[in-house]
């Protein structure tokens, strides 16, 4: 009989399952490509991560990062070349020193430190880059929803 | 110690010899304790002129606002304005420069050092003196100051009544200066710089969450802190999206879907938004002035946010905001051996 009745209950409970929404801004010329031979490999990785491509993670505003955030991401991830390989030339070294404070500054206001990562993922890096998604939903789900900044509406 | 007659006939020079159009200085304000930032034009009222540790307004952003107003003006007078400029003045003008904001022989820099002071913090003044309303206060020797009520006199030691800015600067002297009144002292003892930042960084991230969602909770979106920052000189902020003209023409679909960066309503995410954006866009050109903090009608410890990122740019990037008008700015430069940990 209990289990007749804990069945659905369980069902309805999985269904329930906290998936993280996690906005990916990726570089046009090595992470996005990185991300597509990850599709085209037909590697399993979780598909949390919206990807939104950008030129460059030069081009990645801190506005855009408290943005997602306010619109409710759960994590933020940017990822570019590698350095020394932006098609730019250095484009992702000024990424690197931006997120870098924008990373200090989400700590320094109390937001958990994993919801925000950066990485390096180049276009011949498919299993790289389902790996950082991967580990990204697996920290994040442990962290639960993002409230801190989200936009109440 | 300066004496203020000293800067009174360096004011006098210049006015008299129609090198300035203005000496942008301090006077005794009709009203409170600090002293009032004013424009000096009238020989007569060079008098007016002083110098204590009630002058605690940065001087800069006038020059900001004069260099908007100029620009709205047919025929301006191109003459360089003389500002007197405490340490952190000088850094921001430093910055200025530094972004082309202004021109070196827009302005005549009359540098005066804090020596072994600062200025006074009003909100601790007045839990220091438990509701007697101080009328002038001014140093009497080094350490202390002699605060004047209707009561009586009080000598209080400076460390309980100095800005937490003051307790923690490191260069209490002009970086920048044409003339330079007092003496560069390096050593003042007072607390360590970063003191109250690193203070919040050691709580643990609930501490922080909750320290800020406390103070954010209160922020009631007035934007004086934006609009007494010297480094706050954008024509449009992103939380007014003034460029976007609504005519009769706009539809509604067009009015609900423009782009709304940070919401206006004052909702703890909100302005948590709003005031990290801010703290992002002074990252290395804020040089701790603290008047966000001081003008902050909630007291919300503004100053805390960015020196988190001035502590950090010091740390990491060995970048100090408004020592060199020459220096690339931080978020535009790099170095390779920046921190590369912290990337996947």
């Amino acid at each position: 009989m209990s289990e007749v009745l804990e069945a659905p209950v369980q069902a309805k409970k999985e269904a329930q399952e906290f998936e993280p929404k996690i906005v990916a801004f990726l570089c046009k010329w090595c992470s996005s490509a990185g991300s597509d031979l990850a599709g085209v490999s037909r590697l399993q990785y979780p598909p949390n991560a919206v990807p939104i491509q950008v030129m460059c993670s030069g081009s990645v505003s801190p506005l855009y990062i408290l943005s997602a955030f306010n619109k409710g991401a759960d994590g933020v991830l940017v990822s570019g070349c590698h350095p020394g390989d932006c098609h730019y030339l250095k484009g992702n070294f000024f990424a690197r020193r931006r997120i870098y404070l924008v990373q200090k500054l989400l700590k320094f206001i109390g937001l958990e430190s994993d919801r925000f990562r950066m990485s390096w993922v180049s276009a011949a890096e498919g299993t790289k880059y389902a790996q950082v998604v991967a580990d990204f939903v697996k920290d994040i789900k442990a962290l639960g929803p993002q409230r801190k900044l989200k936009a109440k509406n | 110690m300066v004496a203020i007659e000293d800067i009174r006939t360096r004011a006098r020079e210049l006015l008299e010899g129609g090198k300035v159009r203005a000496v942008l200085g301090f006077r005794r304000s009709s009203a409170g304790l600090l002293a009032e930032p004013t424009f000096v034009t009238e020989l007569n009222d060079v008098a007016s002129l002083v110098w204590d540790a009630t002058c605690v307004h940065n001087l800069a952003l006038y020059l900001v606002n004069e260099k908007k107003r100029q620009k709205a003006e047919r025929n301006p007078d191109t003459r360089p304005l003389a500002v007197i400029a405490k340490g952190c003045d000088s850094r921001a003008i430093n910055v200025l420069l530094q972004e082309n904001h202004i021109a070196r022989d827009e302005v005549v820099v009359l540098g005066v050092s804090c020596e072994g002071g600062g200025v006074i913090d009003v909100r601790k003044l007045a839990d220091v003196l438990r509701g007697k309303e101080a009328t002038a206060a001014a140093y009497e020797g080094l350490g202390s100051v002699k605060v004047t009520t209707a009561s009586g006199e009080a000598t209080l030691a400076a460390s309980d009544v100095l800005a937490d800015r003051c307790l923690e600067c490191a260069t209490a002297y002009p970086s920048v200066s044409d003339v330079l009144f007092g003496e560069k002292v390096d050593e003042r003892g007072f607390s360590s710089r970063f003191a109250a930042t690193k203070a919040v960084a050691a709580m643990t991230e609930e501490e922080r969450s909750a320290f800020w969602d406390g103070h954010f909770e209160r922020c009631i979106r007035c934007y004086a802190c934006r609009a007494v920052c010297p480094m706050c000189y954008c024509d449009e902020c992103v939380v007014d999206s003034t460029s976007f003209i609504v005519g009769p023409t706009t539809t509604a679909e067009e009015k609900a879907n423009r782009i709304r960066w940070i919401q206006r309503s004052t909702t703890p995410a909100d302005n948590a938004m709003y005031h990290m954006v801010r703290a992002m866009h002074l990252a290395g050109r804020c040089v701790d002035c603290a008047e966000c903090e001081r003008v902050c009608p909630v007291n919300i410890p503004l100053r805390l946010l960015n020196t988190s990122l001035e502590s950090e740019a010091l740390e990491m990037f060995e970048y100090t905001p408004g020592t060199d008008p020459a220096q690339p700015s931080l978020i535009s430069s790099f170095r390779d051996g920046d921190p590369n940990d912290f990337v996947r």
